[in-house]
């Protein structure tokens, strides 16, 4: 166990949640990610969870997938980040590319009312939500920045962005959230 | 007050407002337009280029006339047009374009010199002398013409952006709109309508009787019908202003500008609407009929003065006159006459025509008017007989022309409808759109409201989704008989373009200046240019054009649109986020202990670096930065480095992948060691370089620069989906998974060696170019790299990002005895540049491999992606090769940019003998020292030449000198 304390990617040692309006958003520090990715002319890897095909999230007993490209998902483990979780993903997909990307994204969970909820995620990308039903995610633009947006059930999200630009992507969804809860 | 009975205005609710500083009254549903008039004030602007007097023209979005300042200080709204502002109580509004009062405007002067100011005079008239255009003429033109005046204030307001989607736009809520969305809501497809008013119905609000109830009693049937609908947005206050690509609108909502106090509301909301069909239903604008002076306050649209004492309950005289060439006319002096205004006379221009209740003149044309700061007396001509009429206000029907803008915004050009007498929609305009109602031509209330309907049924059809024609109310369908009359011959000036101050006499220079197709008139006169569009004037001035070139209209052609249908804020365009946050920003791992040392930031690219750590004391940041230098080089420097692109290359093909992507050979890389990469563009230029390091059979790990990161990534991603792939092969981006922080310095090794957990570094077991996967600090996994950028001692080690931080404070702690010192990019910069290395300056895109000093690292045993063509021989030819370059007076600066000359020899293109690419002060040379192409430089060490700085008329002598200033044989790094 090391003794080098992380702390979180807006900075602080503990992570930001703020509740504004019916909107509750935090952000997710216990989330591990790992990228996966087939090898050419491979089986697809039996992980836990069927993988999902394109525009899909599934969620399984201890961890969930997204779809990031052909032959390519990427791997939630749930309140796992502080374990080498690539390195359980390659257990469980032996001859895959396997990537840990934990580190790599910060992720921002997002619950509350479905209607702001839709119409907080409407001002920040561009999403049609009419056909966005729970078990969808997708890449796309956020302030000039590329993220993921899961819909994990009817009234819960989440924005997976870059970890560096951790506190643009908060301010964007807090600012946004405000603008919003003004107009209540 | 000429307020009338009845109206849509809420006379329980009195709401004060001011107009150039002095305070009236309106009431709710009013406008500011509504509001004057009811208040008698007629005048309300300045025109453009004369500063005649200018009252409002219409009631609607079109205006050209009465454009105002509203709101004073910082929330300055120049240009707004009054005839949209909706009432609120504390409005604040000014008049604009003027010196002096509004009555009294000085610049009036303008108007008695109008012979000079015809069509173009600024194109022959300011033509000599030459060099006056920029710094006289121009500059007192644009102070004598113009609109309003901005704030030069930042915008203090909030806005908003957002998306929509939606299987059917409705733009326009008028009668068509509301029938169209009606339809499709029924159908249960997702609907938006958008309508700009902040009240739905349209011309449905503006006429007497037109359905067989109340208008508003159907309209608030619907309204509630429409809010039970989920499928159904409704967006009042919503222009929609541009048709993009992909079905894609631009629409501002605007939220809070009818407020008197908008609290923390944002002012307006930018949204972007996907829709798969939309429906133009954005109704008509009547077309005026010039006539010699007939611009003054009182005369205006005869829709426009029927709206106004339908809608709003006012008339703008208690006597009017009315000018048509169809039954429009008509019907507005019957509104008005119900309402107890007294008609001096309906002059239809054509014969034959009779009504019973007031006066008409058949055949008649209006040929001149009066009236200093407004209307008072119009000269009619009928049957060759004259006489001047009483009124104080004229109304003007001249036809209507469907409002095809969005329609036209793909380069759909209208076409001419004989029958209609106006242009209406044609082909190549946005895909899936569908213009119902008046903007198809369709104008009476029950065309439109079938029409709107039945584009309903037809877009959704196309959808493959059956709709039905729902049941509508019976309304009106009088016939318009119109009988084309465009203008009225005669020498007075007479207005087409009211708000660029055009008249027919314009087109007629326009004319004989063979001005003609239509683009050039356009030019040549400015008609149609302003921020109107032109949608007042456009078709009238055509129709002249093709009166003097004796050919029709449709031959004369028309002029297409492009967004904004109507003005849009840069403010809401901007969507809400300004100063710091007006793009994203990209901060390191080390960050927050940066900040906390007092680090000095630098933008790069969106990274926020660390540019240097000053101590107490250093007063200038070049003496922080020599010490930096100095401390790594005779200690250790520790960097965050984690800007550099990271990319995870794994598959059985990985080597061959990256053999082909990079000039040199990757895939005989051992595992567990690191090779500098080289890669060109396909045109043989250098293009990025960075190291690949081999972390097992098939699994690399390659870096790029900075500033390439993003670009190589998407490079290599085209590469393996699109060129090869066949190859086993898969990439991901891991630069911000990783913390990388650079260890450089002869007490590199011994720092190291204080938080590896075990791991051997000695030379012979980690030696220059290792890698390794390992752990430090209790189990922390971490990658190490034996890399050097500075050209001492060094190390890049990399952890999960969130322990970058406390990795740093770690490092510069247990190293102080080491004499561990962080740097930041300019010591980063400073010590590449004495150790030679080429960075983003050297590889600008021009230069080769083998300026680089780099040609042979282009291998000749395997293909890459630009190897063939770094061998032309336009490449091969050249002789610049990368040197160093010192100071012969070590007090000289070394300036990065200057161009390199032979001593003695003329300074000039043909003379250069290459550029400066870097240069920085050496503290270990103890000069100004600088990396730079230079013509042969191989062959050139030790001569003196002359760097010119013509910018800076600076002229410096410098010595020719290997481009390692420190180290040349590569001791230090391999040690």
């Amino acid at each position: 166990m090391t003794d080098l304390q992380p702390i979180c990617a807006l900075g602080q040692s503990a992570p930001q949640a703020r509740r504004i309006g019916a909107l509750l958003l935090s952000q997710n520090t216990a989330l591990g990610l790992a990228s996966l990715a087939m090898r050419r002319r491979a089986e697809p890897p039996q992980i836990g969870l069927p993988l999902p095909g394109p525009g899909g999230w599934v969620e399984g007993a201890d961890c969930a997938a997204f779809w990031t490209g052909p032959d390519q998902w990427m791997v939630e483990f749930p309140g796992r980040a502080a374990e080498d979780v690539a390195s359980a993903l390659t257990a469980r997909a032996p001859g895959c590319s396997v990537s840990e990307q934990t580190d790599g994204f910060v992720a921002f969970e997002i619950e509350g009312d479905t209607p702001p909820l839709l119409a907080l995620i409407s001002r920040l990308v561009n999403i049609d939500l009419g056909r966005f039903p729970p078990g969808s995610a997708t890449r796309t633009g956020f302030h000039h920045m590329s993220v993921f947006v899961i819909r994990r059930a009817e009234d819960r999200m989440a924005i997976l962005g870059m970890r560096s630009a951790a506190a643009s992507i908060w301010h964007g969804l807090t600012e946004a959230a405000e603008r919003l809860e003004a107009l209540t | 007050m000429t307020r009338l009975s009845g109206g849509l205005i809420d006379r329980t609710q009195s709401l004060r407002f001011t107009f150039d500083g002095k305070t009236y009254s309106g009431h709710a549903g009013d406008t500011l337009a509504s509001a004057l008039l009811a208040n008698d004030v007629r005048l309300m602007a300045r025109s453009f280029k004369y500063h005649r007097p200018r009252g409002v023209l219409s009631a609607g979005s079109e205006e050209p006339n009465a454009l105002v300042t509203l709101h004073a200080g910082a929330r300055q709204e120049p240009n707004s047009r009054a005839t949209v502002v909706e009432l609120f109580d504390g409005l604040e509004s000014f008049s604009q374009n003027r010196v002096g009062s509004l009555g009294f405007d000085l610049m009036a002067v303008n108007d008695l010199m109008s012979p000079f100011f015809a069509a173009g005079f600024y194109y022959k008239t300011f033509m000599w002398p030459r060099a006056f255009w920029e710094k006289l003429y121009e500059p007192a033109i644009r102070r004598a013409a113009g609109l309003g005046k901005l704030s030069m204030q930042p915008d203090p307001d909030h806005y908003d952006a957002g998306f929509l989607h939606c299987d059917l736009l409705v733009i326009g809520g008028g009668a068509a709109g509301l029938a169209a969305a009606l339809t499709a809501a029924r159908a249960g497809v997702q609907v938006i309508l958008a309508d700009e008013d902040f009240r739905l119905g349209g011309r449905l609000l503006a006429e007497s009787a037109p359905l067989d109830r109340p208008a508003t009693e159907w309209i608030a049937g619907l309204e509630a019908e429409f809010a039970s609908l989920p499928n159904l947005r409704v967006m009042r206050r919503t222009t929609v202003w541009g048709a993009f690509d992909h079905g894609v609108y631009g629409a501002v909502e605007r939220v809070s500008d009818h407020l008197a106090d908008p609290g923390r509301r944002v002012r307006q909301t930018l949204w972007r609407i996907t829709a798969k069909r939309t429906i133009l239903a954005s109704g008509a604008t009547e077309r005026h009929i010039p006539f010699a002076n007939n611009d003054r306050p009182g005369v205006m649209l005869s829709g426009a003065m029927r709206a106004y004492a339908n809608r709003w309950a006012v008339s703008p005289a208690k006597r009017i006159a009315i000018f048509t060439n169809n039954d429009d006319g008509h019907r507005t002096a019957r509104d008005l006459m119900a309402k107890g205004v007294e008609i001096a006379a309906v002059i239809d221009t054509r014969p034959a025509t009779t009504a019973t209740d007031y006066r008409v003149i058949a055949a008649g044309q209006v040929t001149n008017s009066k009236g200093r700061l407004g209307l008072s007396r119009i000269e009619v001509n009928a049957n060759g007989r004259s006489e001047w009429l009483d009124c104080g206000a004229l109304g003007i029907a001249g036809g209507w022309n469907p409002n095809i803008q969005i329609a036209s915004h793909h380069r759909g050009r209208p076409v001419w409808d004989e029958a209609l007498q106006a242009f209406v929609a044609g082909p190549g305009g946005p895909a899936g759109l569908i213009c119902a109602g008046a903007a198809a031509g369709r104008g009476s209330s029950a065309q439109a409201l079938t029409s709107g309907a039945e584009a309903a049924i037809a877009a959704l059809a196309d959808l493959g989704i059956a709709a039905y024609l729902p049941e509508l109310p019976q309304a009106e369908d009088a016939a318009q008989n119109l009988q084309p009359f465009w203008h009225v011959p005669g020498k007075t000036r007479a207005w087409v373009d009211f708000q660029n101050d055009v008249t027919v006499k314009d087109i007629a220079l326009a004319h004989q200046e063979n001005m003609r197709p239509v683009e050039h008139l356009k030019r040549w006169t400015t008609l149609g240019m302003a921020t109107d569009q032109g949608k007042t004037s456009n078709v009238t001035a055509l129709a002249v054009m093709s009166e003097l070139t004796g050919q029709p209209i449709q031959a004369t052609g028309t002029t297409i649109f492009r967004p904004p249908y109507t003005p849009v804020s840069l403010s809401v365009l901007g969507g809400g986020d300004t100063g710091a946050h007006f793009r994203p920003r990209r901060l390191t791992p080390t960050h927050e202990w940066a900040k906390a040392q007092g680090a000095a930031f630098v933008e790069v690219g969106q990274w926020m670096r660390a540019q240097y750590f000053p101590r107490a004391g250093e007063t200038h940041w070049r003496q922080t930065v020599d010490r930096e230098v100095l401390a790594t080089r005779k200690g250790v420097g520790i960097c965050d480095v984690t800007t550099l692109g990271k990319i995870d290359v794994q598959g059985a093909d990985a080597g061959a992948f990256l053999d082909r992507v990079y000039a040199n050979a990757m895939a005989s890389l051992k595992p567990g060691m690191v090779r500098y990469g080289l890669m060109l563009r396909e045109d043989g230029f250098a293009w990025d370089d960075g190291t690949c390091a081999r972390l097992d059979d098939t699994h690399y790990v390659v870096t790029t620069t900075t500033a390439n990161a993003g670009t190589i990534y998407r490079h290599m991603e085209f590469c393996r989906q699109c060129l090869w792939p066949e190859l086993d092969v898969q990439l991901i981006s891991t630069t911000d998974a990783w913390a990388q922080l650079s260890v450089a310095g002869p007490n590199a090794r011994t720092l190291l060696q204080r938080v590896v957990d075990g791991f051997d570094l000695s030379n012979a077991a980690f030696p220059f170019m290792a890698c390794a996967s390992l752990t430090i600090c209790g189990g922390l996994r971490a990658r190490l790299f034996r890399i050097s950028f500075s050209g001492e001692l060094a190390y890049e080690i990399a952890v999960p990002a969130r322990y970058g931080n406390a990795l740093m404070e770690r490092l510069v702690t247990i190293g102080a005895d080491l004499g561990a010192t962080p740097y930041g990019t300019e010591a980063l910069g400073v010590l590449r540049i004495e150790k030679g290395h080429a960075a983003g300056n050297e590889l600008n895109g021009q230069t080769s491999a083998q300026m680089l000093g780099m040609g042979r690292m282009v291998s000749a045993k395997k293909d890459a992606i630009g190897t063939v063509m770094s061998r032309r021989e336009g490449l091969l030819a050249e002789r610049r090769v990368l040197v160093g370059l010192q100071p012969v007076d070590p007090g000289d600066a070394v300036v990065a940019g200057s161009h390199l000359f032979t001593e003695g020899a003329e300074q000039n293109t043909w003379t250069d003998q290459g550029w400066i690419t870097s240069a920085c002060f050496s503290p270990h040379v103890g000069s100004g020292i600088g990396l730079g192409y230079l013509e042969n430089g191989a062959d050139r060490m030790d001569e003196i030449i002359v760097a010119a700085n013509p910018l800076q008329g600076q002229s410096t002598r410098l010595r020719v000198v290997s481009p390692h200033f420190i180290d040349p044989e590569g001791g230090r790094l391999r040690d």
